[in-house]
């Protein structure tokens, strides 16, 4: 039996692969699920696991770039040689108790989508020690894109390794799990006598540090429950206080944070400093913001738009609307349809930059900032072009609330070719918002204010909103961008172009 | 001189202290009143009275036990001119080990009286009074303790005696008579008894060795008691006289009933040790004693902050390894380091025959703590190493935590209890359960194996040999 390794689909857009690293040499005999090579995209580098276990039969030499379903390789099983290093368990014997197969199953940070190179430990929902099924949920955990469950890749015992709150990079190892044949019979906790409370198993002494270990812990300014103890039941042995390493920053001391001879500002004021890690959403987000102001050519046009007639419709049929739709009639449908028309109009601002390509959509998947508890996500609404508006205000709540939820996955995330983000439900009156790579413009809503517009020769109080389209110059020109914006705000401020197109 | 670290009193705290400091190089220099350094402990204290212990349990084995072993010999005669001459020799040889150990270390050895004239100068006054002034960092006092003499009656040092001459008796008493059933009492009292002495210990609590575990004072009573002692419990000491040849001591139960009193040839008042700082010139530098002691703070730091102060002179029980332990405590908190001290864990003992140790709680504090606890109890009786050695007085009593089987407590009376309880230490060190110490291979025979035994009896009550 050989089997064919192909260039798996590691992301949209992604065509074709270069084999970085061939792990194994040609003639090797491979374990299931070992790395054996490492694949470059442009956008990531990635392991390339063995489907099956046996002998590597190298097809594409190291350095080629071979396209996406490729056979790079061939795994021979071969059984004579597989035989005596497998490592998988044989589930032959029907056993009442688990049964130690001396298998592990080394459980890491599984590739979860293209550019995210790290996540976090959020939740573990099994204890160290516990017994788990195959594909039982194990952990929560978080990328800067999304959260996701973690499912145990083998049914045994869990030995936790990395602890919650985590950060760990694509393949780090997060747990193992000890295989056992079957499961466990139901044991009462009464069951188990004294007898078995001095097993390796978390006890009462978990945390404890020796002698030796609690003066280094404490010179490295350490707390004995940050540190995981190795030792019979949990012990801080003085080489885990050795390994332990100090937080990345103390929090101030209060004692001497006050020295006597400080001047007295406020009698009360408390002058404590927080430090918290960085969630790897924030990391990324910070990362992101730097890069678009570093290699894109950014800048802001901005326009008004008097609101009056959106409002007007809107008051009149908001009622209607909703009862026949049974979702609230708000701005964002108005804005993502007049958004799509001009896109439709000026293909530069939905179009992107690829290397040395441009690639234009006919399509429009109008991306929407949403603010969360732990930052901002931008789910996209797909086909927005083609969708009614009762179809975009419900998309809208849906991804508004799964993103609140911290439940959106990663597909629902990639892929916008246009973005809105809504400065004015926060009151903002003016803002220049960022690009959200690898799209070329963003429009920012802000607050609707009544100023005093000139209309016809006269002054007359309005609702009025500022626009403001930030873009990437160096494929949108000015005219196109300009024009987009003006054509956004004829569209607002007569609807029935809308349904016209005109 | 100018130095980083003067430290006052060569006594077991003391001089660890100077030597751990010289080890972190600082600049040290010790100061000594007496002579010979190694202060109480090792001249009038736990070195010669172990080796007059010792010396007594041999002369005990060859009148008592050696015809049981099958030795024949005629009945032996104490020579207690030779028995105080090699007790000296003792002590001898452990103070000049200290003296070379603080020239290995470049420690300064200056003798004399040291106080202070301010926080940073120690003037030492030599018994000839020639005075010598010391430049100073940082001061670590450890001065140590004297012993209390009871408010109604001075040490006269000939008949009302405390334990410093009780170790330098020219004969053997033939009353002798013990105020204050503690363990320098019980120590000195078992000597004499052993010795031949009669031996009376009037007692004012309701046990012997009070602040140790009950079942060890009562078990010691019956030692106490086999070996000939009478001891009267609840009693109050109302009058000691020397009537030149003899001492009268006059008790009465404190609960009310008859006086009782003593004729005897020596009274030995051991109720105590009090804090030592007499002439230190402690109102030099602001530090003031409560109760005689100088208050310290958790890292044994006074009110000064350059002077530190470890072992009898500050809270605490009074005993050598607590303040070797603080000693190494202050030097390495000089050189920025944050050692502990874990006082929970600081083992008592007492060197009579057999010997009595402990560590941890008490079975008293667990009950007033209101803990939940199961007790292992195992009697040297069942032990095949005892019977052997025909010591088979005593018990090891191991306390633990009723849910988590956490060992709380580990208190020993028999053969070898002082060498035993260091077991008992690093077991607590590392919360170990009584069946983590259950599971663990103990050699045969041995004393310890009654250690393991006990740790069976509290584990789920399933000693073997029982």
């Amino acid at each position: 039996m050989a089997l064919q390794v192909k260039v798996p689909t590691v992301g949209e857009s992604i065509a074709e692969v270069t084999i970085a690293n061939w792990l194994k040499k040609d003639g090797d005999v491979v374990q299931l699920d070992e790395v054996i090579a490492e694949l470059e995209s442009d956008k990531a580098t990635f392991e390339l696991t063995a489907q099956s276990a046996g002998v590597l039969k190298i097809v594409k030499p190291q350095g080629s770039t071979v396209p996406i379903g490729e056979v790079i390789c061939v795994i021979e099983a071969n059984g004579q040689v597989v035989a005596p290093a497998a490592t998988t368990p044989t589930v032959s014997t029907a056993a009442q108790t688990p049964k130690a197969t001396g298998g592990v199953k080394e459980m890491k940070v599984p590739a979860v989508g293209e550019s995210i190179t790290e996540v976090t430990i959020s939740t573990w929902l099994k204890k160290d020690g516990d017994f788990v099924n195959l594909d039982d949920v194990i952990a929560e955990v978080e990328s800067d894109k999304a959260t996701f469950e973690l499912p145990a890749e083998a049914s045994g015992i869990l030995r936790i390794v990395a602890k919650e709150k985590e950060t760990l990079p694509i393949g780090g190892l997060i747990c193992r799990i000890e295989i056992t044949e079957g499961a466990p019979v139901a044991q009462p906790k009464t069951a188990a006598p004294a007898v078995t409370s001095t097993s390796t198993d978390k006890t009462y002494a978990a945390g404890h540090p020796s002698p030796a270990a609690a003066k280094i812990l404490d010179e490295k300014g350490i707390a004995a429950n940050q540190v995981q103890g190795s030792g019979v039941g949990g012990r801080i042995t003085k080489d885990d206080a050795q390994k332990a390493q100090a937080p990345v920053s103390k929090p101030a001391e209060s004692k001497s944070a006050t020295p006597a001879s400080a001047p007295v500002i406020s009698a009360g004021g408390g002058r404590n400093k927080r430090t918290e890690k960085m969630t790897s959403l924030r990391k990324t987000i910070a990362k992101r913001l730097v890069s678009v102001k570093n290699e894109t050519a950014m800048l802001t046009t901005f326009n008004e738009v008097d609101m009056k007639p959106v409002m007007d419709l809107r008051s009149k049929y908001k009622d209607k609307f909703k009862e026949k739709y049974g979702v609230g009639l708000g701005f964002m449908s108005f804005f993502t349809k007049a958004v799509c028309v001009a896109l439709k109009e000026f293909p530069a601002v939905n179009a992107q930059i690829n290397g040395d390509e441009i690639i234009y959509h006919d399509y429009c998947d109008v991306s929407i900032a949403v603010s969360t508890p732990r930052g901002l996500v931008v789910p996209v609404i797909r086909n927005a072009e083609s969708l009614s508006f009762d179809q975009i205000e419900n998309e809208v709540i849906r991804l508004a609330t799964r993103g609140r939820d911290g439940k959106l996955s990663i597909d629902e995330m990639q892929g916008g070719t246009f973005s809105i983000t809504n400065g004015g439900v926060f009151g903002s009156m003016l803002s220049t918002p960022i690009i959200n790579p690898p799209q070329s413009a963003i429009l920012g809503m802000h607050n609707i204010v009544e100023r005093p517009v000139a209309k016809n020769g006269e002054v007359v109080i309005r609702p009025v909103m500022y626009l403001a389209l930030s873009y990437d110059h160096r494929i949108v020109d000015g005219r196109e961008s300009v024009s987009f914006l003006v054509r956004v705000k004829e569209l607002l401020e007569d609807p029935g172009r809308l349904i016209l197109g005109v | 001189m100018q130095y980083n670290v003067v430290v006052i009193g060569s006594g077991p705290g003391g001089y660890v202290a100077a030597i751990r400091c010289a080890q972190l190089g600082f600049k040290t220099a010790i100061i000594e009143k007496y002579n010979t350094l190694g202060g109480t402990c090792l001249n009038v204290g736990c070195i010669p009275s172990k080796a007059l212990l010792d010396s007594s349990e041999h002369f005990h084995n060859a009148g008592h036990t050696f015809k049981e072993h099958g030795i024949e010999i005629s009945a032996p005669h104490v020579n207690i001119g030779q028995m105080i001459k090699r007790k000296g020799d003792v002590v001898k040889a452990n103070v000049d080990g200290i003296a070379f150990l603080m020239k290995k270390n470049k420690i300064d050895v200056h003798t004399g009286v040291g106080s202070f004239v301010d926080k940073n100068t120690i003037k030492v006054t030599a018994t000839d009074g020639k005075e010598t002034t010391i430049a100073t960092e940082k001061v670590i006092i450890a001065t140590g303790s004297k012993p209390t003499p009871l408010p109604f009656a001075a040490f006269d040092k000939k008949r009302i005696i405390s334990s410093t001459e009780a170790l330098e008796l020219k004969e053997v008493p033939k009353h002798f008579i013990v105020i204050g059933g503690g363990v320098i009492g019980m120590e000195l009292g078992s000597v004499y008894a052993r010795l031949g002495s009669k031996v009376t210990v009037v007692e004012f609590l309701d046990s012997l060795i009070p602040t140790m575990d009950g079942t060890l004072g009562k078990e010691l009573l019956k030692v106490a008691k086999k070996l000939g002692m009478e001891v009267f419990l609840g009693h109050k000491v109302t009058a000691v006289t020397n009537t030149g040849n003899d001492v009268v001591v006059k008790a009465e139960p404190k609960n009310g009933g008859a006086a009782l009193e003593f004729k005897g040839d020596y009274c030995l008042v051991s109720i105590g040790r009090r804090p030592y700082t007499d002439a230190l010139g402690l109102d030099k530098v602001g530090i003031e004693t409560v109760k005689g002691q100088i208050p310290v703070d958790d890292h044994l730091k006074t009110k000064v902050d350059n002077i530190w102060a470890i072992g009898d002179v500050v809270r605490g029980a009074m005993l050598a390894h607590k303040a070797e332990e603080e000693g190494v405590y202050v030097a390495e908190q000089l050189a920025g380091q944050k050692p502990h001290v874990n006082y929970n864990l600081i083992p008592g003992v007492v060197y009579t025959w057999p010997e009595v140790a402990s560590v941890g709680s008490t079975e008293e504090q667990l009950k007033q703590d209101g803990r939940a606890y199961k007790v292992g109890n195992f009697p040297y009786k069942a032990l095949g190493r005892a019977r052997a050695s025909m010591d088979t007085d005593g018990l090891v009593k191991i306390l633990a935590d009723k849910q988590t089987d956490e060992i709380l407590g580990v208190h020993i009376i028999g053969a070898r209890a002082a060498d035993m309880i260091a077991a008992g230490v690093t077991a607590m060190e590392f919360r170990a359960s009584a069946e983590d110490v259950a599971r663990m291979s103990h050699a045969h025979p041995t004393y310890m194996e009654a250690v393991k035994e006990a740790c069976l009896a509290a584990t789920a009550n399933r000693p073997i040999h029982l």
